[in-house]
C-alpha cells in the first residue's frame, strides 16, 4: 500500500502513504453520482484549473460574478461540473449560496455537486501536500468501469449549510461509522453527508493528514513530528490566506 | 481555535495574531515564524520563496517534521474547500468560544452570512 511514495526522497509515514493509497484507487472507481472516468476527469480539471485564465481574471475581479467567459478546460465534463471544480479551487473564500444555487438550478444535482466538491478537496490535500514537499504530483488513477450507485441517504435533510445534511439521529446501518463515537459530529463532517462515502474516504484523509478526531483534542501527548501547537498554527495560518472562517 | 485550547492545556500564551501574519516573530510557538512562512509558501507561487521555507523549516525541524507540516498545510487547503463549498456554519459554541479573537483579529468578514 506504501508503494505510492516509495522512490519519495523524503519519508512519508506509512500510514499516510496507505491513506492517500485508498484515496488515489476510490477516485478510480465509480462513486455514488459519478463513474470512474467522470471522476478522474473532475481530478484531471482539478489539477488543471490553476491554468484558466478566466480564473484568474475573475480572482482580481471585485466580484468573480461580475466577469463572464469561458473556462480553460480540459473539455472532458460538463460545463456546470467545470465551474464547480474551478471555483471551488481557485477562489473558494467567494463562493456564495446564491452561485450554488443557480447551479442546481441549471441542472447539476446536490449530489453530484457534493461528489465533485470530494474528489477536488481529495487531490487538494494531496497534491498541496506533495508541492510542499517538493514532490512530483502523483499519477492519477487509471478509471475502473462500472456505473454510480445512485445511493442518497434517506435521513439527510436540510440543516445549517447550503446542502442536505445527516445528523447523527438520522444514520441508518449503511452510513453507520461517518461520524466519530462519543463526541457531537462536527458541521464540517456533516458537510459532504449527502454522499456518505465520500465523508468516510475525505476522513480516512484527515486523520492521517492531519489527526484523528481523539486526537486533535488530547494535549497531554503529541502523536506527529510536530506538535500540537505548531500544528494548529500551520491550519489557522492556511484557513486564514483562504479567508477560510470554519 | 485549537491552537488556543493547546496553549491553555500547557499554560502557554500564543500569540494569535501569527494567524494572520501580522507578526514577525515566533508568536511563542517553536519555530512558529518559519512554520508561518512554510505555509505562505507553499499556498504562494514564488517557486524560490518555497524553496527557502522548505530547506529553513527541515533544518530547524528536520524531515519528518517538515513531512508532518506539508502534510497539514495540504489537508486545511481542502477542507477549507470543503467548508467553503457546503457553506457550513460555525458551531454555536465555537463561535461563542472563538468570538473574542476573531473581532480581533478580524475574521468575522470571512463568515458564511458575509457570503450569501
Amino acid at each position: 500500500m506504501s508503494e505510492l511514495y516509495a522512490s519519495a526522497p523524503i519519508k512519508i509515514r506509512a500510514d499516510l502513504a496507505a491513506a492517500h493509497t485508498r484515496a488515489w484507487e476510490r477516485i478510480g472507481r465509480p462513486g455514488n453520482w459519478w463513474d470512474g472516468a467522470q471522476r478522474v476527469a473532475i481530478a484531471a480539471e482539478t489539477r488543471h484549473a490553476p491554468s484558466c485564465a478566466l480564473c484568474r481574471r475573475r480572482i482580481e475581479a471585485l466580484s468573480p460574478a461580475a466577469i463572464e467567459g469561458e473556462h480553460d478546460s480540459l473539455g472532458a465534463l460538463p460545463e456546470s461540473v467545470i465551474e464547480v471544480v474551478h471555483r471551488v479551487r481557485n477562489d473558494p473564500g467567494r463562493l456564495s449560496e446564491r452561485w450554488f444555487r443557480g447551479l442546481i438550478a441549471a441542472g447539476l444535482s446536490e449530489e453530484q455537486y457534493v461528489e465533485t466538491v470530494s474528489i477536488v478537496a481529495h487531490v487538494v490535500a494531496v497534491d498541496t501536500m506533495a508541492r510542499g514537499l517538493g514532490l512530483d504530483a502523483l499519477p492519477l488513477p487509471e478509471p475502473e468501469p462500472g456505473l454510480p450507485s445512485h445511493y442518497r441517504p434517506a435521513g439527510a435533510k436540510l440543516g445549517g449549510a447550503w446542502l442536505p445534511w445527516l445528523e447523527p439521529a438520522g444514520l441508518t446501518e449503511q452510513e453507520a461509522g461517518i461520524y466519530p463515537a462519543g463526541r457531537p459530529a462536527a458541521n464540517i463532517m456533516k458537510a459532504m453527508s449527502l454522499v456518505p462515502d465520500e465523508v468516510k474516504s475525505f476522513f480516512d484523509i484527515v486523520s492521517h493528514q492531519y489527526q484523528g478526531p481523539l486526537e486533535m483534542r488530547d494535549f497531554s501527548r503529541e502523536y506527529r513530528a510536530i506538535s500540537h501547537a505548531q500544528i494548529e498554527l500551520l491550519a489557522a495560518r492556511v484557513s486564514s490566506l483562504n479567508q477560510c472562517l470554519y | 481555535m485549537l491552537l488556543r485550547a493547546s496553549g491553555v492545556t500547557h499554560n502557554r500564551n500564543y500569540d494569535l495574531n501569527s494567524v494572520t501574519g501580522a507578526v514577525q516573530d515566533d508568536g511563542g510557538v517553536p519555530h512558529g515564524r518559519l512554520l508561518v512562512e512554510f505555509a505562505e509558501a507553499v499556498l504562494g507561487e514564488d517557486e524560490g520563496a518555497l524553496a527557502a521555507a522548505r530547506a529553513a523549516l527541515s533544518k530547524a525541524i528536520g524531515p519528518t517534521g517538515l513531512a508532518d507540516a506539508a502534510g497539514v498545510v495540504g489537508l486545511f487547503n481542502a477542507i477549507d474547500r470543503v467548508a467553503d463549498a457546503t457553506g457550513i456554519p460555525l458551531e454555536a459554541e465555537k463561535a461563542e468560544a472563538s468570538a473574542d479573537f476573531r473581532a480581533a483579529l478580524g475574521l468575522d468578514r470571512f463568515s458564511v452570512a458575509a457570503r450569501r
